[in-house]
């Protein structure tokens, strides 16, 4: 099967980062179904960034690569227009997923019948005003739990399509999107929310993540090596730096309860450090992993290149349908972990949720999902017979 | 005489703590919640208002103070926290006064807070928040600003007279399915630990409760409901207790010294 699957990879990209996007797609399914065990042991709770740190930096990355020659072979009409193409499935995407979320809310509350004891819950806003709400959402101003990435990405994508003809100067592009960065951080820039206090993750701010993606992904690799040259000094810090990070985090979750304190001083930095406005700490951990990960998992790692990867590298090819995918399947776990508890629901909502995942990528990228610019793959012998 | 009962009153409170009086069910006190929710820091300003005799504390927080599907106001965890208490500390005496109300925010409480606690001068104040932040996806940062602003008044006004104890949202399926939980919980302790309040994990304790069996008000039947709710809030008010009993024998000022000869 591994073999099959490993046919439809697309090769002469960087598989290193399809693999790690196929990891991030794989950690974000988990941690949007609550209750799952397994979201125990995604990096959320060992460093300050997660998988949508991750998620973001390699969707400027293949951006980058992917725009950036069709700017530069088509020009910047024919480019952006690219681009809005995109932001208008996601944009469809992300509606098409509240939906699905509405109908998912209103069946658990019918389900679980949690009435009065939950007396807060009936005041999410759909349920007040559900009218106000559609609206809302197709304003992208207001954003239910869990739904809050693709709206991100949707806005991201858009500013990019501006700045596309920044381009080629990516010193220009950087400057341009760390002043953005500042200035929502420095003067609370946010775009307005429904519930009246901005979006989860603030568009002004992520874009940061997202522009260093671009200028990593349009970097000459060789290049790039020598401006960050591996230094094992330097890399023994920074490995230091990470597991002083997972130690500190843990011990300020879980410590009191056991007996131990966290400074306070050392607690209130801590809990300074935002998602909503990507806190520079957020960003500097995510760069260092990648600069980490980068070294130790050379382009042409051969296990990379081999069928048991492949399913990871898949998915990250395929990241689109697989975002999407995942994010509707987590609300069909959340719904199974709601109905039932123990071992079996666990294993049983992770095998079919990563199976599924790996079968809308197979599906994907075979009808050419991702990847219509390049010449289907022949159709198996049994379909080709059942086409008249 | 006088003087001496004030002199043996620690020691009278340490012995009520330690000894729970005839206890109705063969279950240890707190509705068996997991010990480790149980963990409470020193409690300074409720030692020293016990071994005085009478105890303020300020409750403030959203609809679960209020009524929460119990069968009354006389039966919720406020309610029965100030009886269950006050039964474990007699002689001394506690006083809780019940502020806040249904969708009332962090940032609400903190303003309720600033208001009443100098009229009211509490030495325990328990702020349950986080389920109306995570309903309503709320920013967990204004919800952390809110406490650690609190917080950080009250001991600027009260110094270690008053203690914050912080409340997490209650456990529910339904709830940690539809919203972000974990995020604000996580958000919460890290303020928590930020500002020198402790934490009463409901969401752990209930989970714990849902999971072995023992409380499971989503799983109910209909008609054994607003029984359950009343069983819930009475052993979330034992398990308080416990919890704040514990926090005063690690207190400063119990220590095991003032303890009677004989």
């Amino acid at each position: 099967m591994f073999t099959s699957i490993h046919s439809l990879v697309r090769p002469g990209r960087d598989l290193r980062v399809d693999f790690i996007r196929g990891l991030a797609l794989w950690f974000i399914f988990i941690d949007h179904t609550p209750g799952n065990l397994l979201g125990q042991m995604t990096l959320r709770n060992v460093a300050f960034c997660d998988a949508t740190e991750g998620f973001v930096l390699l969707a400027g990355y293949a951006a980058g690569i992917a725009y950036g020659r069709a700017m530069e072979r088509e020009g910047w009409a024919h480019a952006a227009a690219r681009v809005a193409g995109r932001v208008g499935t996601l944009y469809v995407a992300h509606i098409f997923l509240f939906v699905v979320f509405t109908a998912q809310v209103g069946f658990s509350a019918a389900a679980l019948d949690q009435a009065a004891y939950l007396d807060e819950l009936q005041l999410d806003p759909f349920g007040a005003e559900p009218y106000r709400a559609m609206l809302e959402a197709l304003l992208l101003r207001y954003q239910p739990a869990f739904l809050d990435i693709l709206p991100l990405y949707i806005v991201v994508l858009a500013m990019f399509a501006l700045v596309l003809p920044l381009i080629g100067r990516p010193g220009w592009l950087l400057a341009a999107s760390l002043t953005l960065y500042a200035a929502a951080r420095l003067l609370d820039w946010a775009p307005p929310s429904w519930t009246g206090s901005g979006w989860f993750f603030n568009p002004l701010a992520w874009q940061l993540l997202f522009a260093i993606g671009v200028v990593l992904g349009r970097a000459d690799p060789q290049a790039l090596a020598r401006r960050f040259p591996w230094n094992r000094w330097l890399a023994a810090l920074a490995v230091l730096l990470l597991l002083a990070t997972a130690v500190l985090l843990n011990l300020t979750w879980h410590g009191p309860a056991r007996g131990w304190e966290v400074p306070e001083w050392l607690a209130a930095w801590l809990s300074d450090v935002d998602k909503t406005g990507l806190h520079p700490v957020r960003v500097a951990s995510v760069l260092i992993m990648a600069w980490l990960v980068a070294h130790w998992l050379p382009a042409g790692a051969r296990w990379l290149n081999g069928p048991p990867a492949a399913p990871f590298v898949l998915m990250g090819q395929q990241g689109l349908a697989v975002f999407c995918a995942g994010i509707f399947l987590s609300f069909l776990g959340r719904l199974a972990l709601e109905l039932a508890s123990g071992g079996w629901v666990q294993a049983a909502v992770n095998l079919a949720g990563l199976a599924a995942l790996v079968a809308i990528a197979v599906v994907s990228a075979w009808y050419g999902g991702d990847g219509k610019r390049r010449r289907a793959p022949a159709l198996p012998a049994s379909a080709q017979g059942a086409t008249p | 005489m006088a003087r001496l009962r004030d002199l043996l009153r620690p020691a009278l409170v340490l012995a009520a703590i330690l000894l729970p009086p005839g206890m109705a069910r063969a279950e240890p006190a707190g509705c068996s919640a997991p010990p480790d929710a149980m963990e409470a820091a020193p409690l300074p300003g409720s030692v020293a208002a016990l071994s005085r005799g009478a105890l303020r504390v300020m409750v403030v927080g959203s609809a679960s103070t209020q009524g929460g599907g119990t069968s009354g106001p006389a039966a919720t965890w406020p309610e029965r926290l100030e009886k269950v208490l006050g039964t474990r500390v007699a002689p001394a005496t506690v006083q809780v006064s019940v502020f806040g109300g249904r969708g009332t925010t962090a940032a609400d409480h903190a303003r309720i807070i600033a208001e009443q606690a100098p009229r009211l001068r509490p030495h325990l104040i328990i702020w349950q928040l986080g389920t109306v932040e995570a309903a309503r996806g709320l920013p967990p940062d204004e919800m952390v600003e809110a406490v650690q602003d609190s917080v950080a008044k009250l001991r600027a006004s009260r110094g270690e007279r008053t203690d914050v104890v912080l409340v997490d949202p209650q456990f529910s399926r339904f709830f940690r399915a539809n919203a972000d939980v974990e995020t604000y919980r996580d958000r919460m302790r890290l303020a928590a630990a930020a500002s020198g309040a402790q934490i009463f994990s409901r969401w752990t304790i209930m989970r714990h409760w849902a999971e072995t069996e023992r409380l499971d008000l989503e799983r109910a039947p209909r008609a054994g409901r607003v029984a359950m709710a009343d069983e819930l809030h009475d052993c979330l008010a034992r398990a308080l207790t416990q919890f704040i009993l514990q926090g005063t024998l690690r207190g400063p000022a119990s220590a095991p010294r003032d303890r009677p000869p004989g």
